[in-house]
């Protein structure tokens, strides 16, 4: 057994396990591990919190006690949050025509319209999860919207190929303001099922609603834009998450300072006091 | 196991069969008594979760005011029948993130937190190993959040994990990380000490 073995070891050791028998050969030759796990085992003194604290925390709690309805299941607002990209979807088809729908190929269909719905599940999941504090994550929510950005640029790069274009900037900002414009309804669409949860982090969860309300634009985008040049995808669409997910990232910082200032001007009359 | 002992994993202060659940869920109803309960069971447990942390007593008895405030605004979060712990840590780990954020703003002398505070010099000078929390003083905020809900607050690395809005591999790398730090930090410690108990003989 290496001292790496013994992290597993230390971690689910408590006062009144017994060790494993290598793990108790380790610790007799290994002096480092021996007092590591001494000074973890035995852990700090026992601290309580005054009696005083803890009166002053029941009488502010029971003064304001209301039953509440518990937070319905996730899949609930999984359900919400597709009804809403797809309402988005469908309207911005509606509105701009299918004419890119008309010039993919029925493989690049798949790959694009697959990618686009891969992410947008994924960041879904993680905005339901966000809203109920101490879920279970199986990827870092910190790392998926850029993630997702990634598997989409990823997805774009193997089905287009560089291609002339004459008006590159003045077509692809249409693109981009067009995507936009479908992804801001689609983010509030998305925030009025998101303000049932409390989210610990807005600015995390404003990333990933804007990256969420940036994919049902670049899905409006795809369905409508015929231009199959690469670089017009990857700069003027996927540009909507990037900016869409910025977005939501810099509106997610506003409200923890609004969040803050409230609670600090507030703070004497909310903080506990006898 | 009887359903009044002590489940493994958990800590030592909530009993196997989870009665913070119950409660919780009594909680949400507007059970006077079961919300009394739930602070009595959970408060000195949130409590050495901030104090080992931060090391000012008055800090900690502040955020665990904090903690309960807003507790109470978002209880509604709470889904019955599950795990309580992580939801409950997870608005723990919000609070301290917050209190650390406001406390470097205010104090620009504080010390960064990859930078070691002179733990070398004080080991140096006791006779004894240096306690739990001076030990984990020394590591940064997030590795020593992940030491003391492991070897504090007795939490699982899955709960650890949900807490954090982390994975169960992030946090064992933490721990590990800190591991490694808990040994650098003892290994220049030791010889003084076998040196000094060796003239005392």
């Amino acid at each position: 057994m290496t001292c790496r073995d013994m992290d597993g070891v230390i971690n689910s050791r408590s006062r009144d396990s017994a060790l494993p028998p290598e793990a108790a050969e380790h610790i007799g030759r290994c002096e480092r591990c021996r007092e590591v796990m001494r000074v973890l085992v035995e852990g700090p003194e026992i601290r309580q919190p005054s009696e005083s604290g803890v009166r002053l925390i029941h009488g502010s709690l029971l003064r304001d006690l209301r039953p509440v309805r518990p937070l319905a299941p996730s899949s609930v607002f999984l359900a919400g949050f597709a009804i809403s990209f797809l309402a988005m979807a469908v309207v911005g088809a509606i509105q701009l025509h299918a004419y890119g729908w008309h010039v993919l190929s029925v493989s690049a269909r798949i790959v694009v319209f697959a990618s686009l719905a891969l992410g947008a599940g994924a960041l879904a999941l993680s905005m339901a999860r966000q809203m109920r504090p101490g879920s279970k994550y199986s990827v870092s929510p910190n790392l998926l919207p850029a993630g997702v950005l990634l598997l989409v640029a990823a997805a774009m790069i193997a089905v287009f190929h560089s291609r002339e274009e004459k008006a590159f900037v003045s077509s692809g900002l249409w693109c981009l303001s067009s995507g936009l414009k479908y992804t801001i309804p689609g983010a509030v669409l998305t925030w009025l099922w998101l303000r049932r949860g409390a989210a610990q982090s807005p600015k995390l969860m404003g990333a990933t609603t804007g990256g969420f309300a940036g994919l049902i634009g670049v899905t409006v985008l795809e369905v409508h834009c015929p231009n199959l040049n690469l670089y017009h995808i990857l700069v003027w669409h996927l540009g909507v998450i990037l900016l869409s997910a910025l977005g939501g990232l810099a509106l997610g910082a506003a409200v923890e300072v609004v969040g803050k200032w409230r609670h600090y001007r507030s703070e004497s009359s909310y903080r506990l006091r006898p | 196991m009887q359903p009044d002992a002590v489940q493994p994993g958990l800590g030592a202060l909530v009993p196997r069969g989870h009665p913070a659940e119950h409660l919780m869920a009594l909680y949400q109803q507007a059970d006077a008594a079961a919300a009394a309960a739930l602070v009595d069971l959970l408060s000195p447990q949130l409590y050495r979760f901030f104090a080992s942390q931060m090391g000012s007593t008055n800090e900690a008895e502040d955020m665990l005011q904090e903690v309960w405030l807003r507790i109470h605004r978002v209880r509604h979060t709470y889904r019955p029948g599950e795990p309580v712990l992580p939801w409950v840590y997870a608005i723990a780990h919000r609070v301290r993130i917050d209190n650390y954020r406001k406390r470097s703003r205010i104090s620009s002398r504080e010390v960064g937190t990859d930078v070691l505070p002179e733990l070398q010099a004080q080991t140096d000078q006791r006779t004894d190993l240096p306690p739990f929390d001076e030990m984990v003083a020394a590591l940064p905020e997030s590795q020593r959040e992940v030491l003391v809900m492991l070897k504090v607050n007795g939490l699982s690395i899955e709960e650890i994990a949900c807490a954090t809005a982390s994975t169960p591999g992030a946090v064992k790398q933490k721990a590990h990380r800190a591991y490694e730090r808990l040994r650098s930090l003892l290994k220049p410690a030791t010889p003084k000490q076998t040196e000094r108990k060796g003239v005392a003989q």
